[in-house]
């Protein structure tokens, strides 16, 4: 875009300008508070040159004039003089010569720009969201809280045939170390008697180690460890029995103790949850 | 927009035996051997008639230092001559009652006398004067010189004219044909005799020149005269150097003009089309003749032929517009231009554009046959008078080679109109005056 500069107005006074020469450089402005204390003189024998007196001899409107600090004023006065700059440091390599179509390159050019634009509106949205998501999941849970939903349990604290009891989300979560009895016993068993079927090497990934979630599958009371007719669990509340599998063997309860999904870190760790 | 009209007629003439023909498309390319004479036959009952000298010299043939000086030269012109020193060539002229004038433009220069058909031998006497012998006086010149600037004082009040002016310096930035016709202050008051005279020395070459005339006047008259007072013009340029036109880069781009002064805002907006010889321009002025033009004249209220102008009236956007379709030799503007109000400009444009786009996808059967018709009509009204009909010999000749003929021309207009190419609608370049 190429602006013309502001009109002759308040530098009336100061704007000297022939017919149609070019004057020089403008005489300095005097500053304001100068101009208070001291008025300038108006000189009656020299025709004062501005825009109303000129418009009576120009062919429309007045003057045209720019003013800078440190560059020549100049006085413009037909539309004919004035020059669209050189842009040619802003140019493509392909629009620079003046001598050549641009139509041939256009759609290289054009090209060029949509891609840029493409990628760049893919990158700022790839960017935007993620800047959402960051804020918005901060406002999700923490990582303490996060925490709480996996326990971690050192194996080898279990001796074996004991069951521990630890809570986890709130409720409580049996790890029981088996003996070799207690396996081949459990592995033994008709999976076809059973009031929820499920074989015990379904039900756990080593087979010396079982974690159930202790809650009663009946109405929500934690069974006793080592207790029961089938040396699993007892839940005192309605008489329910489960095997050393978890498996419901005896009692209202209708379906096996849940195992819940963890993971074997090493030899000795596991992780719930 | 051209600011002059140009309208030329000239007959082959296969007794000139070192007349050739120009090719067809790209006159600019090469050198014709001789100056080439055409005339019409509008009726040997006309008692006036028209010669011309067309030149294909302008504007776009100078560069920065020289810009102007196809101007000044149609100034000198018509200060003397050497066989006519000072005001004896005007006042031969006027003795005869005839008038002499002549326009500069981007891509021809033209000098023409309207005489009674009588005088046509006087006539070319003159105009070969005019043209190869001008006197180029030094107090002339600089007297010329004031006269210049105050012409172009005045031109700045014409507001149209000076978008257009700016619409070429932006679209073409950089080019020969950003020029002014009448050059810039400085080079005015710059340019010297040499200079003239070597633009001269330059454009003015026969292989460059055109005779044209119309009117009640015969063909072996007229060229008996030529053959006349045209021989000695020159023929080889120096160095064997012909000036030849570099294409001129469109660059899309902008350019506003504040001036709070102006009541109201005039606008042009141009994509780049073909040049004179592309058979494209006759799409182009059909789509022209479809968008329309409309100003406050115009009695039709929201009843108007033109869509764009429906919408112009039922919301008050614009006082007028007018599109446009100039075209130069490899090149060419294709736009539109309005006057409004300074706040509904955003919606002329809005409107205008549209409209465009509308073109390249709904046109109706009925708006096009219509608007062919219309171009039909123009076309023949164009060749009105013996001055138009000489003006379109000479452009003729200049931009394609060789006149066209009004059936070739319906036939070209009859063509089914493709598809309105999109592709012109790519690059724009806008010329804004407002306040």
């Amino acid at each position: 875009m190429l602006s013309v500069a502001a009109r002759a107005g308040p530098f009336a006074p100061f704007v000297s300008a022939a017919a149609h020469a070019v004057p020089g450089p403008l005489r300095p402005l005097a500053p304001a508070a100068a101009h208070r204390d001291r008025k300038v003189p108006l000189d009656l024998k020299r025709p004062l040159l501005c825009r109303e007196s000129l418009s009576g001899r120009a062919a429309r409107g007045g003057l045209v004039a720019s003013a800078s600090l440190n560059a020549p004023a100049s006085v413009r006065c037909v539309h004919n003089d004035v020059a669209v700059p050189d842009f040619s440091a802003y140019r493509r390599q392909d629009v620079q010569d003046a001598s050549a179509s641009s139509q041939g390159s256009s759609d290289s050019r054009k090209g060029f720009s949509y891609l840029m634009t493409a990628a760049t509106g893919v990158a700022t949205a790839y960017v935007a969201k993620n800047v959402v998501t960051q804020f918005i999941s901060s406002l999700s849970a923490s990582a303490d809280v996060l925490a709480l939903s996996k326990i971690e349990i050192k194996l080898s604290d279990i001796p074996e045939g004991k069951n521990m009891a630890f809570k986890w989300r709130g409720k409580p979560l049996f790890v029981r170390h088996r003996t070799q009895a207690e396996i081949s016993q459990e592995a033994g068993v008709d999976v076809s008697q059973l009031r929820d079927p499920q074989h015990d090497l379904d039900r756990v990934k080593k087979p010396e180690w079982v974690i159930l979630v202790g809650v009663c599958t009946h109405l929500g009371c934690v069974p006793i460890a080592n207790a029961g007719d089938f040396g699993g669990y007892y839940c005192p509340c309605h008489g329910s029995h489960y095997d050393a599998s978890g498996r419901i063997r005896k009692g209202p309860a209708p379906l096996n103790l849940e195992v819940p999904f963890y993971q074997f870190i090493g030899d000795d760790t596991v992780v719930v949850g | 927009m051209p600011r002059h009209s140009r309208i030329s007629l000239r007959p082959r003439s296969p007794r000139w035996r070192t007349a050739s023909v120009w090719p067809q498309r790209s006159p600019i390319s090469q050198p014709a051997r001789m100056l080439v004479v055409f005339f019409s036959d509008v009726g040997t009952r006309c008692s006036c008639c028209q010669v011309g000298v067309w030149i294909e010299a302008g504007s776009r043939y100078e560069d920065t230092k020289t810009n102007g000086a196809a101007f000044f030269m149609e100034h000198m012109a018509f200060k003397g001559t050497k066989k006519r020193p000072g005001s004896a060539f005007e006042k031969e002229v006027e003795s005869l009652g005839a008038h002499l004038n002549g326009y500069t433009s981007r891509e021809q220069t033209a000098f023409y006398i309207k005489a009674l058909s009588k005088d046509m031998p006087k006539v070319v006497e003159l105009l070969s004067d005019l043209v190869q012998n001008c006197a180029l006086e030094d107090s002339q010149i600089e007297k010329e010189r004031g006269v210049i600037l105050q012409e172009l004082k005045e031109m700045d009040s014409n507001l149209a004219d000076v978008t257009f002016d700016y619409l070429h310096a932006t679209a073409y930035q950089g080019t020969s044909l950003a020029h002014t016709v009448e050059g810039t202050t400085e080079n005015i008051k710059r340019l010297t005799r040499a200079d003239l005279a070597s633009y001269v020395d330059i454009h003015f070459k026969a292989p460059r020149m055109v005779l044209a005339a119309a009117g009640g006047i015969s063909h072996r008259e007229l060229v008996d005269a030529a053959k006349q007072h045209f021989t000695g013009a020159p023929l080889t340029h120096k160095g064997d150097s012909v000036p030849t036109l570099k294409h001129c880069r469109f660059t899309g781009s902008e350019i506003r003009a504040r001036d709070d002064a102006l009541p109201l805002a005039h606008i042009a907006l141009a994509v780049e089309g073909p040049g004179w010889a592309d058979p494209d321009n006759v799409v182009l002025n059909v789509a022209n003749a479809i968008i329309g033009r409309y100003d406050r004249t115009f009695g039709g209220g929201t009843n108007q032929s033109s869509k764009l102008a429906t919408l112009a009236v039922k919301h008050n956007l614009c006082h007028s517009f007018e599109p446009f379709n100039t075209s130069y030799s490899d090149t060419g503007l294709f736009g539109f231009h309005f006057v409004s109000d300074p706040l509904s400009v955003d919606d002329m444009m809005f409107c205008a554009q549209g409209e465009w786009m509308r073109l390249c996808t709904s046109t109706t059967e009925s708006e096009v046959t219509r608007a062919k018709n219309y171009l039909r009509n123009a076309m023949v009204a164009q060749l009105d008078g013996t001055t138009r009909v000489c003006e379109n010999i000479g452009s003729h000749l200049l931009h394609y080679g060789r006149r066209i003929p009004l059936e070739e021309w319906d036939a070209r207009i009859s063509v089914g109109i493709r598809l309105f190419w999109l592709g012109y609608l790519s690059t724009v370049g806008v010329s804004i005056v407002w306040p």
